[in-house]
């Protein structure tokens, strides 16, 4: 059975936020070996600003008191857990390059690679998740 | 009720994942064999904790619920099936509820918590590391089946009873996890 988990972060509102954050954390918590890989508004979860202000959807805004109340963890809070337990994060270096981003506009501890550095890793991961 | 833990967790207040990151850290200061009790509000995890501890290999005892808070049990890497097992008196399983009848104790070293989920109704339970200081509980004329859940710990005891001069001890084998009649539960 694999041990790895890989995860491709392709979108940047703050439910895809809890959705990779959930997901890498738990696996990491069973001692699986994680790797997230950020592209296009997935970079928004590791910005060193945005992260801080990740939008709801459209229309869901009414679910922040829902958030708030169930006490989830806030996504910064996520990011340092799982960055704890060894998940790794990769950021997209074509994305940061569109995008006019240089490694210093996200958090500590990320690798920046091509789509090559994330199949490396991926190629005996099971399950692979898309978000 | 509250069943005996080595290690407690409080986890109430908090949503998936958290209950799974902190039952893995505080797992860190269980040793092998011990039980941790993770208290928990989320619905969620009790089959969440289930699944955590089969995918470590730790031993998922249960859970109780109480005014809203859930109790869940789970020992430490209990899969211990397949280690060598040195004590030459053993019985089958199938054989020790008829032995019993004509007077044997059925002695179950499991700790407190995996035999208030499920033991042999009229077995005796004494935790194996509290054997030596309750020798006294048991008779030293009657036959003794020791039992666990794999029979590891139940070899070691057996051979504990023996050191101390009971004469007729029985490992039973392969122990509570094959066991295929009726469980009774105290919880």
């Amino acid at each position: 059975m694999s041990n790895k988990v890989a995860i491709i972060a392709s979108n940047g509102g703050l439910f895809d936020a809890y959705k990779v954050f959930n997901i890498a954390t738990a696996a990491a918590a069973t001692e699986k070996e994680v790797a997230i890989f950020f592209t296009f508004e997935g970079l928004n979860l590791i910005h060193k600003q945005a992260m801080h202000q990740l939008p709801m959807p459209a229309g869901r805004e009414h679910f922040a008191e829902g958030f708030a109340k169930a006490n989830v963890p806030s996504i910064p809070q996520l990011v340092e857990m799982a960055q704890e337990m060894g998940v790794k994060f990769i950021g997209c270096q074509m994305t940061m390059d569109v995008m006019g981003l240089a490694k210093e506009d996200f958090i500590d501890g990320i690798e920046v690679g091509g789509a090559v550095t994330f199949l490396e890793f991926a190629k005996d991961a099971a399950p692979t998740l898309t978000f | 009720m509250t069943l005996k833990a080595d290690v407690k967790l409080d986890a109430k207040g908090l949503v998936c994942p958290m209950p799974i990151i902190k039952t893995k850290k505080a797992m860190i200061d269980v040793n092998e064999g011990q039980i941790l009790e993770v208290q928990a509000t989320d619905k969620g995890s009790i089959a969440d904790l289930k699944a955590w501890a089969e995918s470590m290999g730790h031993q998922y005892i249960g859970s109780t619920e109480e005014d809203g808070v859930l109790h869940h049990y789970i020992r430490k890497s209990g899969d211990d099936i397949g280690l060598e097992k040195n004590f030459k008196n053993t019985i089958a399983n199938e054989e020790i509820i008829d032995r019993a009848v004509n007077g044997g104790i059925i002695l179950d070293v499991r700790e407190e918590a995996e035999y208030a989920f499920g033991h042999i109704a009229g077995s005796l339970s004494i935790p194996i590391g509290e054997l030596e200081e309750r020798l006294e509980e048991l008779d030293r004329e009657k036959e003794i089946y020791v039992i666990c859940r794999t029979g590891t710990r139940s070899d070691l005891a057996a051979r504990k009873l023996s050191e101390k001069g009971f004469k007729k001890v029985f490992n039973v084998l392969p122990g509570i996890s094959y066991w295929h009649g009726d469980l009774s539960k105290k919880i």
